[in-house]
């Protein structure tokens, strides 16, 4: 029997506000109590973890990427590939889409650095997944002193100036890291810090580096080969004496000094803030009003920055099922979206052609987002007049590639897909599409199937 | 499906091929996408239905198109200076002879390929400045495109906006260029990126959706979603007047469809004033050519592309300044790959009616071991941000005020080049000192927004 279309749209916001999109084998099961079936994603063990044969670990993702080029490309694409089939294997995703968020909180990009390219997948999958529905400041423990996000924020070669190292060379410290954990990361823009407690912070880190191939070669700075292209804390490049931080002083502890900075920075109300209002804007809406924003934020504050609960407060905000779906899926969203509809990924004859291409061309690659703001949660940052004609142009090519790979037609997964949320406009246009691949093109294209 | 050779493995190679020389190279992937949302004027659906005929009339605004050029043109190669008698040596292999270069002075030649820029050069409608480069000399890719788009004296990291954004976002609003914004072609690059709306547009990649089947969907979007109908008409009307009539470019390259496309929108009466675009592939590390092979290939690609370029500004190339530049030169001596590797000192190429055009432009450092930056590459004598400013003066008529602070912070000291440009071209444009808008010099990031109680997201879309 049909579902009320209040009930299907329920389930349409259930799958695409707060997950990767409808699937046929789930659809029945989280129509029936959306709001239980999200909190039962949340409450399953172990949801965001995943491992494969194939997988590096620590050790060989830091070391071999250090090696070539190659390896990291080969870490990169596996990674990726296993990224996009636990995707495929979540009921709704809303933990996947989670993962998604922070892995964009903490941006990084595959261009930089070998070492970015080859062991960013290792980072998401072990640090950010670990910690998706756990504590904060674990996770930003874990990121800091990971190979990807020191080589992509060039703390590798920060020395602190009064260090023996920075004394023997004249070497200086690098700011960008300690910048961004404040500006990005922890407090954000307008939470009340200042450059100069960017220089301490940036102090604070001196000496977390990690070991670059040439290092690992020739045994310079501690460099060996077991430790090849892995996380290092180098003491004699650390800023010596006490350094305070917004106000509180941090004594001179080595690494641990790093450690209870980044602590404290994670306690902060501000960040508190900041995480709150990141979360309502990336799920909800592009203007978050205080009323949606504090809620999250007390509950963060309360549970010491527990990531579950505070995902809890999301789906328990009034607006999280009777807010509009004004915002639009991102292509990579759109791409996954497409493949849990069909139950189907690209093949790898296709890779390129038809998952790849059509990212890059929309600027939307995972892991290559230049900035380490990460890709804006702004609805008009991907709704534009060119980004527009590309949508089509790329719902084309998935049309005539997955779509004629498809059993059925695209009129009956629609219905099974959307139910009574299927509006008679959709259904209309697709069924008088003509060729099947069509019907599908026009689905993908389908304002139920773009919005979220 | 021909398109899956022809575009999405090439990009592949480009990628892979570049970043084997483990340096940041796959930086230069292409992407091609818009950043925020639309400029005034052209793209609003509310706007004349008769405004995407491609013969629009031009006005006698100014236009102004900024090619990047990344990966690191190598400035040696592009205008040769025979008379430095320290160049042959250096360069050995790759030396260019004397007699195979288009003679532009008694001291610089320019590389047979760039044929059309020759003729541009002889006509007065081309100029080079060379030994310039970016204010920061890293030899970092990464680090150096930011800093020629940033805007700012060194700093690499940390800046989200561009200075050609930053000068629309500075002009006082009634300026014809800030009414009429600026595009990017293809990528979206940190240079047009900022608080001032802009437009995106890109060449074709895949295969428009074709009629019945786009008549369906826009139907869909009308019937169902005001805003992506609103915003796809926008972006069919765009494609419509960019592409040109017919198939006439469907058979060149993406570089030469983002050429032609870019003087399409520059030339339509209320198309932008100001457009950027990249062009990837300068890195030549190994077999570099001379005056055939991969480098050549490379200039005789952008050549047809600069003539494309004119030709399709029509009447309005007389009013338009083209600026070519690069993150940084190469190294003076070749490797041992008969490539050259990452240096400082290189060329900067002007072309376009309104250049003041027929000369090389340089305060000449030498190539004698001595005179060269870190005893490895041609130093830079004039910071590109003097051509910059030089430009935007006598083209645009942009007071210093806005030059020394908001487009180019803390650049007080770089003084504007002199003489770049046909003494007519900025009339009745000059814009007074006094009248810039306050810009700040990073983006304000969301939060921040949210913690002033402003409004969190950007201005969108204008319409007419």
């Amino acid at each position: 029997m049909a579902l009320s279309v209040s009930d299907a749209e329920k389930a349409r916001i259930a799958f695409q506000r707060f997950g990767l999109g409808a699937k046929k084998s789930t659809f029945k099961r989280v129509a029936a109590d959306p709001m239980a079936a999200l909190v039962r994603e949340l409450n399953k063990p172990k949801v965001a973890l995943y491992n494969g044969r194939a997988l590096p670990s620590y050790k060989k993702a830091a070391s071999q990427s250090q090696k070539s080029f190659d390896n990291a490309e080969n870490f990169r694409r596996k990674e990726l590939e296993a990224r996009v089939k636990k995707h495929l294997r979540a009921d709704i995703g809303f933990v996947e889409r989670l993962v998604l968020f922070w892995s964009n909180h903490f941006n990084m990009s595959i261009r930089k650095s070998n070492a970015v390219r080859g062991t960013i997948g290792h980072l998401e999958r072990t640090v950010i997944r670990k910690h998706v529905l756990g504590n904060f400041s674990n996770m930003l423990l874990g990121v800091m002193q990971h190979p990807a996000m020191i080589s992509f924020l060039d703390n590798d070669d920060s020395v602190g100036p009064n260090s023996k190292y920075g004394r023997d060379r004249g070497a200086g410290f690098n700011e960008n890291l300690g910048r961004e954990a404040m500006e990005l990361h922890t407090i954000g823009s307008g939470g009340g810090y200042t450059e100069e407690d960017v220089t301490a912070l940036a102090l604070i880190l001196t000496g977390w580096s990690y070991v670059r191939n040439w290092e690992a070669d020739n045994g310079y700075n501690n460099g060996r080969n077991r430790n090849r292209g892995r996380f290092i804390y180098r003491k004699t490049w650390h800023e010596p004496g006490a350094i305070t931080l917004m106000g509180k002083s941090y004594p001179a502890t080595g690494r641990k000094q790093g450690i209870a900075a980044l602590r404290d920075l994670a306690r902060n109300p501000a960040t508190a803030e900041h995480i709150a209002f990141k979360l309502v804007r990336h799920f909800i809406t592009d203007e978050p009003t205080p009323e949606m924003v504090e809620p999250l934020k007390q509950a963060y504050i309360k549970s010491g920055g527990n990531l579950k609960t505070v995902s809890l407060a999301l789906l328990q905000l009034p607006e999280a099922f009777s807010a509009p779906l004004t915002k639009l899926r991102t292509p990579y969203e759109l791409a996954i979206a497409q493949f849990r509809a069909l139950n189907k990924i690209y093949k790898k004859d296709d890779y390129w052609w038809a998952f790849a291409g059509p990212l890059s061309a929309l600027n939307n690659m995972p892991w290559e987002c230049a900035s380490p703001e990460g890709y804006p949660d702004e609805t008009l940052y991907w709704l534009d007049p060119d980004g527009m004609t590309l949508r089509l142009d790329t719902a084309k090519v998935s049309g005539s590639v997955y779509g004629n790979r498809y059993r059925s037609g695209a009129l009956s997964l629609a219905r099974s897909l959307y139910d009574s949320a299927l509006t008679p406009e959709t259904k209309q246009r697709i069924s008088e599409a003509g060729s099947k691949s069509s019907q599908f093109t026009v689905l993908f294209c389908s304002p139920e199937f773009q919005r979220r | 499906m021909k398109i899956r050779d022809a575009a999405c493995c090439a990009d592949e190679r480009v990628v892979r091929a570049a970043a084997a020389e483990d340096c940041e190279e796959s930086r230069l992937a292409l992407s091609r996408r818009a950043v925020l949302g639309v400029s005034a004027g052209l793209f609003s659906w509310a706007c004349t239905p008769g405004w995407a005929r491609a013969s629009a009339e031009a006005t006698n605004d100014p236009r102004f198109l900024v090619v990047v050029l990344r990966g690191g043109m190598d400035g040696l190669s592009t205008v040769v200076p025979h008379g430095d008698k320290a160049y042959r040596s250096l360069r050995g292999d790759l030396a260019i002879p004397r007699n195979k270069t288009i003679k532009l002075d008694n001291f610089f030649g320019l590389h047979p390929s760039l044929k059309n820029f020759g003729k541009l050069y002889k006509k007065g409608d081309a100029s080079v400045v060379h030994a310039t480069c970016v204010p920061l000399r890293n030899r970092s890719h990464f680090d150096t495109q930011d800093n020629l788009e940033n805007g700012h004296p060194g700093a690499t990291t940390g800046y989200a906006t561009g200075w050609l954004n930053r000068l629309l976002s500075a002009l006082p609003s009634g300026s014809p260029i800030v009414t009429h914004g600026g595009i990017q072609i293809g990528e979206a690059p940190l240079i047009l990126r900022g608080p001032a709306p802009v437009l995106g547009w890109s060449p074709e990649r895949y295969s428009h959706l074709e009629n019945p089947l786009l008549y369906m969907v826009r139907t869909l979007y009308k019937a169902n979603d005001t805003q992506m109908y609103n915003f796809l008409e926008a972006g069919l009307k765009a494609d419509k007047l960019a592409e040109g009539k017919g198939s006439k470019d469907k058979n060149i390259s993406d570089l030469r469809k983002g050429f032609r496309g870019a003087a399409r929108l520059l030339r339509a009466s209320n198309g932008p004033r100001i457009a950027a675009l990249s062009v990837d592939g300068w890195d030549t590390h190994t077999d570099q050519g001379v005056i055939g092979g991969q480098f050549a290939n490379l200039l005789t690609e952008l050549d047809q592309g600069i003539e494309d370029f004119r030709k399709a500004t029509g009447p309005t190339w007389k009013k338009t300044v083209m600026v070519l530049v690069t993150e940084f030169g190469r190294t003076a001596r070749t490797n041992g790959d008969d490539g050259t590797d990452h240096g400082v000192g290189t060329v900067a190429l002007l072309a376009g009616g309104a250049v003041k055009g027929g000369k090389v432009v340089s305060d000449w450092p030498g190539l004698a071991p001595s005179q060269l930056y870190d005893g490895s590459d041609l130093k830079a004598t004039t910071d590109l941000r003097s051509v910059f400013k030089g430009v935007l003066a006598d083209h645009l008529g942009v007071p210093g005020s806005i030059l020394d602070t908001s487009v180019f912070p803390e650049s007080g000291g770089v003084k504007q080049l002199n003489g770049l440009i046909s003494a007519s071209s900025g009339d009745g444009l000059q814009i007074a000192e006094s009248s810039g808008r306050p810009v700040s010099l990073t983006s304000m990031a969301p939060i921040a927004r949210y913690r002033r109680g402003e409004p969190v997201s950007g201005a969108g879309p204008r319409v007419l």
